[in-house]
């Protein structure tokens, strides 16, 4: 006897929007999430005394497409917040080409061109990940490659010289991508180092030019918006999926997901109780979802040996502070984004701290602020800390993080209140992030695409029958667009 | 009007040059090499720098170089001797050593010592290395389409291309994928854990890449060193008799033989341009020579931006050679010593002699090494990989002495302040004091010794930056991007003006393919 026809293991904004389409199809369908509230990485929650915060990921945006199609109603952008890189003279970069004009007339000459080319490879990628990506290149289909044929002609579409300059700028380094551009250090850093955002990678690898159209699709530009309500995202596509008869169960953690004949059953909670369902989607990342949930004993050796070989290597964490108020050297627009990123080789030496898994003595930093909140995100700290324990260091991120910035926000340690720090290892025991991975798996080329979040298996299915992944570890994830949720919902209902 | 008209002029006796001039003399054409030096190889050339001591300069062991050519100019019949080159012995810092010797079971027995994981694993990873690099195989010979074309000659290569994938298995398909995109790093992590094994196997990701083994794409540069094979067997590495420059030798000796002509201290200053075509080049001593095409074997930069004036080139294709990444990541040490390198893991006189010798204790030591070059100085303690071509081939050296090849990793083109005297002898001696670390007899062993740095390279060799690839192989600098979009077929903008060095398609390393290619591009075109 089947209860369900969807069980939806997580409430993010993956297993919501995959939840909300599925529903809006007349499907009887329960999402389960650990924590209390939900969100996943996507929520705003609050520490007492009006410490509010986007724990996580801020200033992302749902696809549009999505937002009409569930009929959400979201805070519509009005103006972009300026992004900023912070100098120590106090003559901050304000990423336009009249502020860009005092550091080089060239560059400030070239930013048009560059924010138009950026704008196109991002639209070119926001294409490539809204199509559910077929494994190849056998049991290639016409139905499935159908989505290629219409990506390739997106290619075509945008000129012969933009085509090939996106075909290029994916697997350069972000230094190289810049340098084409741009020849002041501050501009060039304050450009790549969205690049590295979220990632373990350093400017001068190859590959970060992808991650700088992904970043630059994810955000919409350079700077943040609605920071400080990334949890209204996820409210609204929670009250979607109850618009549409979904159910949302919150504190109850899935343990397990029962096989029988390579074919999912049901899924077990920590409480004991078993569910039923026809199918069942996950939207925690795929090394949780194979490797505890399902186990490798139900799975073929290969694909447990690809799944054990996903990147996750995550490396950021989030020092929220709580002060007093506000104040910058030399500025007063805020809201705004800002990075502290003097230059590429410092954008680097951060990361090279990484590769021996050490914390960055010299961190990169982008800070948010909204209302009395300062939002820190730090990089690199990576998971994995040699002959170090993330228990004893969390006090080390912070007094780097607050160090760091304070020669730019001079009055910010007496004016803090209240601090909040969130490590990897806390993104894994909290969030359910393995290894603290913002994006389920590094963004890395050899993880793109068909190849994503293992070769052969990029259509959201897996070995299981009735098991589909539908979170940011498979293609289109990465990000809150909710591509990989609503790709998913598409498979399962194509399949019926 | 010209005394002497050729129907093809190649510049630069280089390898790529004298096989392009092979085969267009094999094809019945008359056919000049143009060589600046005063003798033939470019960057694969032998010379006794030291009285009776012969260095191979540059490039010091060959695996790359295609059998067909090998087969079709007749090679060994012009004195080509490939020996084997059979082991890699890499001594560590605790003293022990882990040796990769000739028998695969032998070698298997040795990580045995280390990981008995590792010894398992090393079977069936070599099996996939040697099953993807026959894999790939094909790409070498085919021209490289452009996708953005819709040229019938590009659509057709498209269909081939096409074709080639629908052949590949599953696994090959995604197994390319993945070493394309991967760090050497990464791939090797999922294999092994021995850092020795681990060290000395990803240092064939960086060779002539100004990357670390931990950045994206070096897996592919790692495959490309796999794609060597000697008699059918992959993954084989030998030392040519004579030295590299045996292997010029061989291919300048057939080109004569197919009546081709080679001109020594030539230097060509400037493509003669009429009309759009290129009918000639002017040396620099003021003669011109003439001919219905032109080849040039210099790297891109030199090709487009040197010896062409601009207002022959599109802007488009001006600007990507100027981006086209050529940082010479490498250089040579090269000694003439009055006895072996004794090491204290394994002392005494032994194979660990007549194979190559790898200081690569594992991937953090070579990727600190890379850590440095960034940031615009040499490796304080570099990746060294030597061999004694003196072991392998007696007359390379005077009896009972000894020449050693030593290739430095990394030695960055743009160090900073620029490359001097004093910064040459410093990285020299960095290096003789890294080998002295485990093979404490060097220092007075040394009788004589040849530092080269990447601006030595460019100076000598000609080649801009001094990177030994022409052009580093990043995955945006490969197939129909080599050396730039749209100009990938060998043709360049000038009618009658090829590329046909390196810098095209497939790319660096003694293989031969980028000349081969281009002189079957100019045969097709028609002379």
């Amino acid at each position: 006897m089947k209860a369900y026809d969807i069980l939806i293991i997580g409430a993010g904004h993956n297993g919501l929007t995959a939840a909300a389409y599925l529903a809006r199809q007349g499907k009887k369908v329960l999402v389960l999430e650990r924590r209390a509230i939900v969100g996943g990485t996507v929520v705003t929650e609050s520490f007492g005394d009006g410490f509010t915060v986007d724990s996580v990921l801020t200033g992302g945006m749902l696809r549009p497409d999505i937002v009409r199609d569930l009929k959400l109603s979201l805070p519509e952008t009005k103006e972009k917040p300026a992004f900023i890189s912070l100098q120590p003279d106090g003559k901050h970069l304000i990423l336009n080409a009249e502020s860009i004009k005092r550091f080089s007339e060239k560059d400030a000459r070239r930013w048009p061109e560059f924010v138009r080319f950026m704008d196109k490879c991002a639209h070119i990628l926001d294409v490539a990940y809204s199509t559910i990506m077929p494994p190849l290149p056998k049991g290639f289909s016409f139905k499935e490659g159908y989505g290629l044929m219409e990506l390739g002609l997106e290619l075509r579409l945008a000129g012969r010289k933009d085509m090939l300059n996106f075909i290029r700028a994916i697997p350069m380094t972000a230094q190289e991508l810049v340098e084409e551009y741009f020849e002041s250090e501050i501009v060039k850093a304050a450009i790549a180092s969205i690049a590295v955002h979220g990632l373990t990678l350093g400017p001068m690898e190859a590959g970060t030019g992808y991650t700088l159209i992904h970043n630059w699709l994810n955000r919409g530009g350079m700077s943040h918006v609605h920071v400080g309500k990334a949890g209204e995202i996820t409210n609204a596509l929670a009250n979607g999926v109850r618009s549409f008869g979904g159910e949302i169960r919150t504190e109850t953690e899935v343990t397990k997901i029962c096989v029988e004949n390579q074919v999912a059953k049901s899924i077990a909670l920590a409480s004991g109780e078993e569910i039923f369902a026809e199918k069942i989607l996950s939207s925690a990342d795929p090394k949780h979802t194979f490797l505890k949930l399902v186990g490798p004993m139900e799975l073929p050796p290969e694909f447990v040996w690809n799944v054990q070989s996903i990147k996750m290597r995550g490396s950021s964490a989030k020092v929220h502070l709580l002060v007093n108020d506000v104040k910058v050297t030399g500025l007063s627009p805020l809201p705004a984004t800002f990075v502290v990123a003097p230059s590429v080789k410092y954008l680097e030496k951060a990361y090279d701290a990484a590769k021996y898994h050490d914390i960055s003595e010299k961190p990169y930093l982008e800070i948010t602020t909204s209302g009395n909140v300062v939002s820190i995100h730090f990089q690199y700290a990576p998971y994995q800390l040699k002959d170090k324990s993330w228990d004893a260091e969390r006090e080390t991120v912070e007094n780097l993080a607050i160090n760091t910035l304070t020669e730019y926000f001079p009055n910010l340690k007496s004016s803090i209140k209240k601090i909040k720090t969130i490590t990897p290892k806390d993104l894994e025991e909290t969030y359910g992030l393995t290894e603290g991975d913002l994006n389920h798996g590094q963004l890395m080329l050899d993880q793109f695409m068909f190849m994503r979040p293992v070769p052969g298996w990029s259509n959201h299915k897996t070995p299981i029958d009735n098991l589909y992944l539908c979170g940011s570890g498979v293609h289109g994830g990465g990000g809150v667009s909710g591509a990989a949720g609503r790709n998913a919902s598409k498979v399962v209902l194509s399949n019926r | 009007m010209a005394t002497s008209q050729y129907d093809a002029i190649v510049i630069g006796g280089g390898h790529n040059g004298l096989v392009a001039a092979a085969y267009l003399a094999r094809a019945g054409k008359k056919v000049v090499v143009l060589e600046r030096r005063h003798l033939v190889g470019g960057a694969t050339v032998t010379e006794e720098i030291i009285p009776g001591f012969k260095f191979t300069e540059f490039s010091y062991v060959v695996s790359l170089l295609r059998p067909e050519i090998i087969r079709e100019l007749k090679l060994p019949e012009h004195g080509l001797k490939i020996l084997p080159l059979p082991s890699t012995f890499i001594p560590m810092d605790d003293g022990d050593y882990l040796g990769m010797w000739d028998d695969h079971d032998l070698t298997r027995r040795e990580i045995y010592r280390f990981s008995s994981k590792d010894a398992e694993a090393y079977d069936e990873y070599s099996l996939r290395m040697a099953r993807l690099a026959k894999a790939i195989k094909p790409i070498l010979s085919i021209i490289p389409p452009d996708p953005a074309s819709l040229h019938p000659r590009d659509l057709f290569g498209l269909l081939k291309l096409g074709q080639f994938a629908a052949s590949l298995t599953e696994k090959e398909l995604y197994g390319l994928a993945k070493i394309m995109t991967q760090s050497a790093a990464d791939m090797l992590e999922e294999w092994f854990e021995t850092p020795a094994v681990l060290g000395t196997k990803s240092a064939s990701g960086i060779i002539g890449t100004f990357l670390g083994p931990r950045s994206p794409s070096t897996a592919y540069v790692l495959l490309h060193h796999y794609m060597g094979e000697i008699d059918g067997a992959f993954r084989a590495w030998g030392f040519a008799k004579g030295g590299t420059g045996g292997i010029a030798e061989a291919i300048a000796s057939s080109a004569r033989a197919f009546g081709a002509e080679i001109r020594l201290n030539a230097n060509a200053q400037q493509v003669i341009v009429k009309n759009g075509r290129a009918v000639g080049v002017a040396l620099e001593n003021g003669d011109e020579v003439y001919g219905k095409v032109v080849l040039s074997s210099a790297d891109p930069f030199v090709t487009f931006l040197k010896l062409v004036e601009a207002k022959y080139l599109p802007e488009d294709l001006i600007e990507s050679i100027k981006k086209f990444r050529t940082r010479g990541s490498s250089g040579k040490v090269n000694l003439a010593l009055s006895e072996l390198p004794n090491f204290t893991a394994l002392p005494g006189e032994g194979p660990l002699h007549r194979g190559a010798i790898s200081i690569s204790p594992s991937i953090d030591y070579i990727e600190r090494a890379y850590d440095d070059a960034k940031y615009g100085r040499f490796a304080r303690q570099p990746y060294v990989d030597m061999i004694v071509p003196s072991m392998i081939d007696p007359d390379m050296a005077p009896p009972g002495k000894h020449v050693m090849s030593c290739f430095v990793q990394y030695a960055p083109y743009d160090i900073e302040g620029g490359w001097d005297d004093t910064k040459r002898e410093a990285f020299g001696e960095t290096v003789i004091s890294t080998i002295e670390r485990y093979a404490p007899n060097i220092r007075r062993a040394i009788i004589g010794k040849q530092v080269l740095t990447p601006a030595d390279i460019e100076s000598i060799a000609g080649i801009t930056g001094g990177n030994i690839f022409h052009g580093e192989l990043l995955l945006h600098q490969l197939f129909f991007m080599r050396p730039a979009t749209q100009w990938s077929s060998f043709r360049t903008p000038i009618h009658g003006y090829y590329l046909a060095g390196s810098g095209a398609h497939p790319g660096g390393g003694i293989m031969g393919a980028p000349g081969k290619l281009a002189a079957e591009t100019v045969l097709k075109d028609g002379i």
